[in-house]
């Protein structure tokens, strides 16, 4: 069985590898975007759903990354080589948030990430190195769909591949204590600050990591749109749809969203209802399933299984 | 096997077919123009007008038939699509227009950050791109595939500051006069800045700025703002926002009693929502634009008239610059009698719109791409009353100068 | 000396209007420990609808108050009833389920106006908008004045509701301790109802008020969320006399920063970001604990 979940993994992941070969450059869009929606919601999950630390502040981490590529290129670096640099940035901007605001829990600890990811959007659009709020272009001639596409395809596929691994992991375990009850996990002695700052760590790498790819295929940044609040709305509604705390969660998420934003807005005739749809769907889901699609194919598998008269334990998705 | 599995199986499968597309079948029988505008968000209000203005331009062209290619008269299939003022969706939408939706041309947005965003995806695909919503000069001359119909905001800056240079000349304003410069914290904000600037740096001995600030946009306070432009004591106030922004800022202004000799809010002054807001509080500001319909061409009547037709309120700069967009689009492709990008983009390069309604009365584009049209300056007086007042050779009615207490 | 009476002035003004903002957000938080985004909903329709009562029924937007209050009270029992079962369930944390629900309320509601009133920018102009009045030789607007009272009377009128009252005694135990409250025989539903609808209530008339001072959009509200948010965690989150005196020190500062610092006046918003992390960090439980704190200290 557990092979057969594998083969099914690594057949989406040699199929969206192969893609160039037979898809046309569209759909190969739809897919990047697809891929860097996935990467955002995996890597706020390995926070946000495995230690339960909601942050409402991510599109820090992704304009850090995304800057850092644009203002080395533009000193004649190559962008792809200033990846590493953005993620160890973003790693180390997360330490100076969590380390005062791992103190705090709950709303506490979010809404603080808001504070923060907010004073540093009205700092880079007011700075002169930054570009101000006119934002800054790439250099001309440094784009390649195809790189592009790879790497954050590939990049995708690894972070996933991650969050499976760390699930199962000793780390992921502490995190899960963590997330269950704080107290108890530090009555058995888990140091949860020292875990919780990994893993926002770790997470805010990733989405350097994402923000950077996405400055080298977007080619144009500005503070409103890679420090923008709604984006990290938008990252934490993802994992959060797909169902929040699991591997195949965030996955799903990012794979409704991402179709839902760009293809719900590519439709002239619901051009003028968007935002009743995007929003009616959201409090539907709020409302009738808090474990987003994962919690309803847990109850489809139920149904199932009661309709077939079998007497299987519901399994645990993820 | 466990059940579960079957559902993920499911959800797997239907996301490799969701995106292996839906994508237009290209038939050319219709001519397909893509747009992507700010509809919603905080660019609604003008991302509107712009909807509005290039909805008729299409219309009038299908109410006639068609545009004239190859011989035979095509319809324009207008693609609309709404960015919801996110410049990273803009980009993608206007990929999506081009990729997906085969158009032969794309509209862009309104507002600088958006088009800016948007303007790196037509290099791309070779698609042609015309925009007549941002003048910032940064946009063009990147890509040989993007122009712009919208002059470049220093000019506009330039313009309020040759008028006020004339004033002087004049001797209705007495120099040395000194700046209070504010401007809200966007591209265009800092465009309008380095247009005043370059000025006064160039007349040192008529002008001096006293204060230079910059806002964010939509501040619920601007009262600590204006005790600096009290402190600072200018004879002249220079300020650039949005129209929301104008409205609160202008609000607090006259409720402080500032004064200064001349008062401008860069392109803001005459719009109705804001004699609306203020009233007479809006008396003797200075504006200038793209466009008024105080324009003494034959062209300018006959759209304002139709535009009454059409609406029944009175056009707005906006109104006309998004018009004339779609109408420069529509003479190159009728130029061009193709619908080959290429075709299309070298008729854009080679166009003069000789019947513009347009300050200058001739729409062309430089070689970066971008429209350097005249700007004119209007003034509005007591009772709702709007006088153009610059360029003089057009002008309605004589600038009053300083602002009567 | 004039310089500093219009500072402690224009502080004074702002910190009745960034009260205002903010009370609507701290009622709800304090009951159901809900983030409610839908806030800057309630706000732009409270506009919106003072705005219609004005240019339809010609009706003072400030007396249109009474209207929308009630209003949207029912608007909120009722939206709670709705949708707000799923949000009171959780004790002590809020879930991030209820902050997007809330969420996707509010892009309804944007929807819904953008239908309504199209995204034209709209206004209310009266007959004192643009008139003013001179308090020790400064000028300060009459709508500004009126909405300092208006925020001034919220506050007692909310003191005296959450203080002398059944309901208030009701609220607080609900606010203080779910279990606790639901085992004393309080209906903690009716209450949470009840609370939703005060705090939908108090945004829309809050959207009223600063419908008089500057025009709005569907989109209206969404910058000054994030402000109301920073100044209900400088209060500590729950009590309204904390977001009173948070409003006070949020004013205070920038006004401040406006007139004796050179520190541009783009920066604010920087400023008061950062401060809300800080004060979170230094002083979770908000400025009224610790006032507490140094009085304890004072007295020993």
């Amino acid at each position: 069985m557990k092979a057969f979940k594998a083969s099914l993994w690594a057949a989406s992941a040699i199929f969206v590898l192969a893609a160039p070969r037979f898809l046309d450059r569209g759909t190969l869009n739809d897919l990047w975007n697809l891929a860097f929606a996935v990467i955002l919601a995996s890597a706020w999950n390995l926070l946000g759903g495995f230690a339960g630390q909601v942050s409402l502040g991510y599109s820090v981490f992704l304009g850090i990354g995304a800057y850092t590529t644009v203002l080395l290129s533009l000193r004649g670096v190559d962008p792809f080589l200033t990846l590493p640099l953005g993620a160890i940035l973003a790693a180390a901007f997360s330490f100076v948030i969590g380390l005062p605001a791992f103190r705090l829990r709950g709303p506490y600890f979010t809404i603080a990430t808001i504070g923060v990811a907010e004073a540093v959007r009205v700092c880079a659009s007011s700075v002169s190195f930054t570009g101000g709020s006119s934002g800054l272009r790439m250099p001309a001639g440094s784009f390649d769909f195809n790189l592009n596409y790879f790497s954050m395809v590939v990049l995708a596929i690894l972070v996933v591949a991650l969050a499976a691994y760390i699930k199962r992991s000793a780390f992921g375990r502490a995190l899960a204590a963590i997330k269950q009850d704080i107290d108890a996990a530090e009555a058995l002695g888990v140091n949860s600050t020292r875990f919780k700052l990994a893993a926002h760590a770790l997470s805010a790498a990733v989405v350097a990591l994402a923000g950077s790819l996405y400055a080298i295929n977007f080619q144009y940044i500005a503070p409103g749109s890679v420090f923008d609040f709604r984006l990290s709305l938008s990252i934490v509604l993802m994992p959060i749809l797909g169902g929040v705390g699991t591997v195949i969660g965030p996955v799903l998420g990012a794979i409704i969203f991402s179709t839902l934003q760009i293809k719900l807005l590519s439709i002239p005739a619901l051009r003028d209802s968007f935002l009743f749809i995007y929003g009616g769907l959201l409090i539907l889901v709020m409302l009738y399933e808090p474990h987003g699609l994962v919690g309803v194919g847990r109850r489809l598998a139920a149904l199932a299984a009661s309709a077939f008269g079998t007497n299987r334990r519901i399994p645990d998705a993820g | 096997m466990h059940a579960s599995h079957s559902w993920r199986v499911t959800l797997q499968a239907v996301f490799l077919f969701v995106f292996a597309g839906i994508s237009a079948r290209a038939q050319d029988s219709e001519i397909r123009i893509g747009a992507v505008l700010p509809i919603t968000g905080k660019e609604s209000k003008i991302g509107g007008a712009y909807k509005a203005a290039t909805e008729l331009a299409v219309k009038e062209v299908n109410d006639a038939g068609g545009l004239l290619v190859r011989g035979k008269k095509m319809k324009v299939d207008l693609r609309l699509l709404d960015d919801t003022s996110d410049a990273a969706k803009s980009a993608q939408l206007v990929e999506q227009l081009i990729v997906q939706q085969k158009v032969h041309a794309v509209i862009g947005g309104y507002g600088s950050q958006l088009v800016q965003a948007q303007s790196v995806v037509p290099e791309r695909y070779g698609i042609p791109f015309i925009s007549g919503g941002a003048g910032a000069s940064s946009i063009y001359g990147r890509s040989k595939w993007v122009f712009g119909t919208l002059s470049p905001v220093e000019n506009l800056a330039e313009t309020q500051m040759d008028f006020l240079f004339d004033l002087v000349k004049q001797r209705k304003l007495k120099a040395p006069l000194k700046i209070s410069l504010l401007r809200e914290n966007t591209e265009h904000g800092k465009d309008f800045q380095k247009g005043v600037r370059e000025f006064v740096n160039a007349h040192p001995k008529q002008f001096s700025i006293v204060l230079d600030e910059s806002f964010e946009l939509y501040a619920p306070d601007f009262r600590p703002l204006l005790m600096r432009v009290e402190a600072a004591k200018g004879d002249l106030f220079m300020c650039d926002a949005h129209l929301e922004d104008y409205i609160a800022m202008h609000r607090t202004y006259t409720q402080m009693g500032l004064y200064h000799q001349m008062v401008t809010y860069g392109a803001r002054g005459a719009d109705e929502a804001g004699r609306k807001a203020l009233g007479a509080a809006t008396d003797y500001i200075f504006a200038s634009g793209w466009w008024s319909d105080l324009l003494p061409y034959p062209q300018v009547k006959a759209f304002n008239a139709k535009w009454k037709a059409a609406t029944g309120n009175n056009p707005q700069w906006y109104h006309a610059c998004a018009y004339e967009t779609v109408r420069a689009l529509f003479a190159a492709i009728q130029n061009a009698g193709s619908l080959q990008p290429d075709a299309i983009r070298n008729a854009l390069a080679r166009l003069v719109l000789k019947d513009s309604i347009l300050p200058g009365g001739v729409l062309r584009f430089s070689k970066t791409g971008e429209a350097t049209l005249p700007f004119v300056v209007t003034q509005n007086k007591p009772a709702g009353k709007l006088d153009l007042v610059w360029p003089k050779a057009a002008k309605t009615g004589e600038p009053v100068a300083p602002i009567p207490r | 000396m004039q310089q500093l009476v219009s500072v402690t002035l224009s502080a004074l003004l702002a910190a009745g209007l960034y009260a205002t903002m903010a009370y609507g957000l701290a009622v709800i938080y304090g009951v159901m420990r809900i983030i409610n985004l839908a806030h800057a909903g309630f706000m732009m329709l409270g506009a919106y609808v003072t705005f219609t009562l004005f240019s339809r029924f010609s009706l003072d937007p400030f007396i249109g108050l009474v209207v929308v209050g009630p209003l949207f009270f029912f608007f909120g029992v009722v939206l709670y009833r709705a949708v707000g079962k799923s949000m009171a369930r959780s004790g002590a944390t809020p879930s991030i389920e209820s902050l997007l629900l809330l969420f996707g309320v509010w892009l309804v509601l944007q929807n819904l106006a953008y239908v309504i009133w199209t995204g034209d920018t709209q206004s209310i102009l009266t007959s004192y908008t643009m008139k003013s009045i001179e308090i020790f030789g400064v000028h300060v607007g009459v709508p500004s004045v009126f909405v300092f009272l208006a925020s001034a009377a919220s506050l007692i009128f909310l003191n005296v509701l959450l203080k002398r009252t059944y309901l208030g005694k009701a609220i607080r135990a609900v606010t203080q301790n779910r279990d606790a409250a639901l085992l004393s025989g309080v209906d903690a539903d009716r209450i949470s109802a009840t609370a939703f609808g005060l705090g939908t209530a108090f945004a829309g008339i809050a959207g009223g008020m600063l419908s008089t001072l500057m025009a709005f959009t569907p989109d209206f509200g969404r910058s000054f969320l994030l402000k109301a948010f920073c100044i209900i965690v400088l209060g500590g989150m729950e009590s309204v006399t904390g977001v009173a005196l948070g409003a006070l020190v949020l004013a205070v500062l920038e006004n401040v920063l406006g007139a004796y610092t050179p520190v541009p006046t783009s920066l604010q918003d920087a400023v008061s970001f950062a401060l809300l992390f800080v004060a979170l960090v230094a002083f979770p439980q908000g400025l009224p604990a610790l006032f507490a704190r140094f009085e304890r200290k004072a007295i020993r």
